[in-house]
């Protein structure tokens, strides 16, 4: 009678247990199987753009959102991110303004110029070279078009392709530095969102679904409890079996 | 009280810091040239991505280069190159002085990446010292992995290519 209430307790805690996990069990092996392939899948590319997930990550707006106006284009910085048209393009540090040139697009960092074709593409990332030339403070032209860039209230000009800069003393030379002009909401809206979901990818989202962590050390405490309970589940179901090999063994020999 | 207590505790347990990006900078792009050229920095060079090259380079890097246009330093046979490859998510910036075909030095200049870093250590990129280019532009140089930084490791492998690549297609080869 006693060995009967022992079993029937086994099976509970075993089916209890067993319910409790399968949910677990199903999520981990599918999130599991997505992670292992993640690649392939184009889960790393993926930006999440849910709002609720963006919240749920503490994935703040941008502080703000500086543009200028270069004819029918927009320069936008936020952040550490250079935007052109709303589109992501690449991170800046500091972005600090912008000009149009005749056959590119200038955007200037603190220490960087980031060279734009007028469809927004990438030409190139020059880092700010000249030696104790100090942080770009402001980005203008001259009248001919050349580029020029203050630092530590020196006027830098380049050459024609932007490789070399050279000081200048002539007074004369007073360019029309960049300015910030406010872009239309809508603009703003579509930069939000991309800065808001950079660097999340659903990925990390899985990654963190799996191991728990995106419900906070609590989470991965829960699923340490979950873990556990799977591992006591395939204990008990081999007691069980075990009892019933036996019982079975006993009943069979009873029989004879 | 206590339950209350418990409760903020918990709520602050829970709440997740958000992802945060930083970049360590190993060597900035002046003393890079410094230490390929001494004090006899050459002027500039660029070198457009376009036509054949552009192909030769996607074929090498699985994509397009991030830019059209790629800077360089040429003195005598030696060059020095600028490149950015990203690794798991955001770009590395490695510089890679190359002479007579094989690589004379290969340092990270910035990492962003939040995990990986170990790739800028010399005792890694040492191993890409005296590698050139072997079949299908691949380094004739193997080079170990590091568990954990496996993207990294790739990237700046590939960038090693790009650059030997480049160096092959351009006038510093010539020792002009």
């Amino acid at each position: 009678m006693a060995r009967k209430t022992k079993n029937s307790n086994a099976r509970r805690l075993h089916r209890l247990l067993g319910v409790g996990a399968a949910i677990f069990v199903i999520f981990m092996v599918l999130s599991g199987l997505a992670i292992n392939h993640s690649n392939s899948l184009g889960l790393d590319q993926h930006q999440v753009s849910q709002t609720f997930l963006l919240d749920w990550y503490g994935l703040e707006q941008p502080e703000n959102i500086r543009d200028i106006r270069l004819g029918k284009d927009w320069i936008s910085f936020a952040g550490s991110h250079l935007y052109f048209n709303g589109q992501h393009v690449a991170m800046v540090s500091d972005g600090v303004g912008a000009i149009a040139g005749e056959n590119m697009l200038v955007a200037a960092g603190k220490d960087e110029l980031l060279l734009l074709d007028h469809d927004g593409k990438l030409i190139e990332r020059a880092a700010w070279g000249p030696q104790g030339a100090g942080p770009i403070e402001s980005i203008g032209q001259l009248s001919d078009g050349t580029v020029a860039v203050k630092a530590m209230d020196r006027i830098w000009l380049a050459d024609q392709e932007l490789l070399s800069w050279h000081l200048t003393k002539d007074e004369l030379a007073i360019p029309n530095w960049s300015i910030t002009t406010k872009a239309p909401g809508s603009l703003h809206k579509t930069i939000t969102q991309q800065y808001r979901g950079d660097g999340l990818n659903l990925e990390r989202v899985l990654l963190d679904f799996h191991s728990g962590r995106v419900f906070g050390p609590v989470g991965v405490f829960l699923y340490d409890l979950l873990a556990l309970a799977v591992g006591l589940m395939a204990i008990s179901g081999l007691i069980l079996w075990a009892r019933g090999r036996r019982n079975g063994q006993r009943n069979g020999n009873g029989k004879r | 009280m206590t339950r209350i207590k418990l409760s903020i505790i918990l709520i602050l347990m829970v709440l997740l810091p958000a992802p945060a990006y930083s970049a360590s900078v190993y060597e900035t792009q002046a003393e890079f040239l410094s230490r390929a050229f001494g004090n006899s920095i050459p002027d500039a060079r660029v070198i457009w991505l376009s036509g054949e090259r552009k192909k030769a380079v996607r074929q090498l890097l699985d994509h397009d280069y991030p830019a059209l246009r790629v800077r360089y330093w040429c003195q005598l046979d030696r060059s020095a190159w600028v490149l950015e490859e990203i690794g798991k998510e955001l770009p590395i910036t490695v510089g890679v002085i190359v002479e007579r075909d094989y690589i004379k030095s290969l340092r990270v200049l910035t990492y962003r990446e939040n995990r990986g870093g170990e790739v800028a250590t010399p005792a890694f990129t040492d191993q890409f010292n005296d590698a050139g280019l072997g079949d299908n532009h691949a380094l004739d140089t193997r080079i170990d992995g590091i568990s954990g930084a496996t993207l990294s490791v790739k990237a700046l492998t590939r960038l090693a290519s790009m650059s030997l690549l480049l160096h092959a297609d351009n006038a510093c080869n010539n020792g002009t």
